[in-house]
């Protein structure tokens, strides 16, 4: 195929790709005009708009399933729209919408009209995290392993951490605000207050066997988690977790065991291991 | 009345055995059919759904796949892309295909990206030269990673290219012949496409319309037909899977199992899903259809 037919029919479709993004009531464009059927015809202009509002009710749709407390926090009458504003301003790169919203946490914290609730930018970061963990590859505990604590010199050993693990740091009760919503603890009143109060929560987000999982964390675990997911190895991560200020000590011995019961912790490995989620690779624009 | 398409011998042997009919399987039904275990021969899902690499989703469906054939049936490799193929998203699908090992994959004749963005919809391609060729390039780009032959689905357009050098039929059968790929053809959307030319003024008799067409597709390429409902709005004819199948369609789909055979029928239900048992009596419509019992194409009452 020569390269001049291959630029008309991408020219195509980027003609009616840009008419479909762009902002609502804009008009069809006159390169989009000039390819089409029957440009006049209201059923053009009706398919244009079926074609749009399919989009509309696929962000919304896809934007709900990952962000539900937001979608609570601020209503179904603001998060409508707000889903099909962040789908002109940040389309999907991907043919699977699972994949699409990662952008909201910051288009909250810049929307100029959810200045007076600053909270919600850190809620949909643990939301994201939720949702990411929920369909991470799947991993087996390891509890064998744990023997080598005993038995090895720690340095070089690391904690295999379960499938989607992250830790949101936030000025605002956030780990609260989305347990209140989810699951009812605290209750919503409770998860007021706390907003209120100013009070700052890490939150740590997993996820056990297949169910995600998302709860507050102390500073020490904070730091530890977040040390060892950075790549650290064990000792490492337990000097950083041991210096962090907190009014209480660090029991690491008490939190392991809660860690690998919940789930959070599965094994000892020989080396750090990068937990962080790798960046998706911007998809390929031409064949 | 238009002739059938010609049906090979070996084709016609094969489909004249039992009728194998599916249903597709959506997040409602995901518990009720694994505790019902309804008799179906095969389960149809939405690849991408199941894109991830672990997790509760999958889970189920490897739960399903013990149980059932599973036809994974796409809606975003935008096989009619000038872009080309997603390489992230062919990974995907190559993957989910080595764990389910399906018993056919499909994916639509239209394009969704461009400029690094997707639509997530199912966008006409023009019916030219340039088309085609870049569809089977993408096509042959899939079926080669997959190492098999994948299904191609027509679709309802909303919107008509201005210019056109084949219609839809013969653009589906040269790209049949020349990737060995399969067709999956939506006996629904070949009938919401004529309706709507009977709106735009361009056909007085979309149903014959409809019969033409499923007469000018080789019969020997066609792998799956695909059955559900539609939705007027006015001025257009929206393919919204959220109605039984109308008489017309059933009509149609009798029409298709003349012209191609007893292709595995798929009922497809996508918005509003019903309980399980309205998609099961669907189904079992369906399949007296396939067999050939004259009551199943009888109007409802």
């Amino acid at each position: 195929m020569s390269f001049q037919a291959r630029t008309s029919l991408a020219a195509q479709q980027t003609a009616l790709l840009q008419a479909l993004f762009a902002g609502p009531g804009a008009a069809v464009t006159p390169p989009l005009m000039a390819e089409l059927a029957d440009a006049n015809h209201p059923q053009t202009v009706r398919g244009l708009a079926a074609y749009r509002r399919n989009g509309h009710a696929a962000a919304e749709r896809a934007l709900r399933a990952a962000y539900p407390v937001i979608a609570a926090l601020i209503g179904d009458e603001n998060f409508d729209p707000l889903a099909r504003e962040l789908w002109h301003h940040h389309p999907p790169l991907r043919g699977d919408l699972a994949q699409w919203g990662d952008a909201l946490p910051a288009f909250l914290q810049q929307h100029a009209q959810l200045a007076d609730t600053p909270y919600l930018g850190d809620v949909a970061r643990a939301e994201w995290a939720l949702h990411r963990a929920g369909s991470a590859a799947d991993a087996t505990p390891d509890l064998p392993s744990f023997a080598r604590l005993a038995q090895e010199d720690p340095r070089g050993l690391g904690l295999t951490l379960a499938p989607g693990t992250a830790v949101i740091a936030s000025r605002h009760p956030v780990a609260s605000l989305v347990t209140a919503h989810l699951y009812g603890v605290p209750d919503l009143n409770e998860a007021a207050r706390r907003l209120r109060a100013g009070c700052a929560e890490q939150t740590v987000v997993w996820r056990q066997g297949l169910r995600p999982r998302l709860g507050p964390i102390g500073p020490h675990a904070a730091t530890l988690l977040t040390a060892l997911l950075n790549g650290a190895d064990l000792p490492t991560a337990l000097d950083a977790a041991c210096e962090t200020p907190a009014p209480e000590t660090f029991d690491f011995g008490a939190w392991l065991t809660q860690a690998v019961t919940e789930g959070l912790v599965l094994g000892v490995r020989d080396r750090p291991v990068q937990h962080r989620p790798q960046p998706i690779p911007a998809p390929e624009t031409a064949a | 009345m238009e002739k059938p398409a010609t049906m090979t011998a070996s084709a016609h042997r094969h489909r004249t055995a039992a009728p194998r009919v599916g249903i597709g399987w959506r997040h409602p039904h995901y518990a009720a059919l694994l505790e019902q275990q309804p008799a179906l021969d095969f389960i149809e899902v939405h690849s991408e759904n199941f894109f991830a690499p672990g997790g509760a989703a999958l889970a189920v469906l490897r739960e399903g796949r013990k149980h059932y054939a599973v036809s994974l049936h796409g809606v975003g490799l935008s096989l009619g892309s000038a872009a080309g193929i997603d390489p992230w998203h062919l990974d995907q699908l190559a993957r989910l295909v080595q764990t389910i090992e399906p018993v056919r994959v499909s994916d639509h004749a239209s394009f969704a990206r461009g400029e690094g963005r997707h639509a997530n919809d199912l966008l006409p391609v023009p019916l030219t030269h340039a088309a085609l060729e870049v569809m089977c390039a993408n096509v042959q780009r899939v079926q080669d990673r997959l190492r098999r032959p994948i299904a191609v689905e027509n679709l309802s357009a909303y919107v008509q290219w201005r210019h056109a050098d084949m219609d839809e039929p013969d653009f589906l059968n040269t790209l049949a012949r020349r990737t060995g790929c399969q067709l999956l053809v939506d006996v629904n959307n070949v009938y919401v496409n004529a309706l709507n030319a009977q709106l735009r003024g361009a056909t007085d008799d979309p149903l014959v319309d409809a019969r033409r067409w499923l007469a000018a597709v080789q019969a020997q390429h066609v792998a799956e037909l695909h059955l559900a409902g539609h939705a007027h709005a006015g001025d257009i004819v929206i393919d919204d899977h959220g109605s039984r199948v109308c008489d017309a369609v059933w009509s149609l789909h009798a029409h298709a199992v003349r012209c191609f055979g007893a292709v595995p029928t798929l009922i497809e239900w996508d918005t509003g899903v019903p309980p399980l048992d309205v998609l099961l009596d669907e189904a079992q419509r369906a399949r007296a259809v396939i067999g050939g019992d004259p009551a199943a194409m009888e109007p409802a009452a």
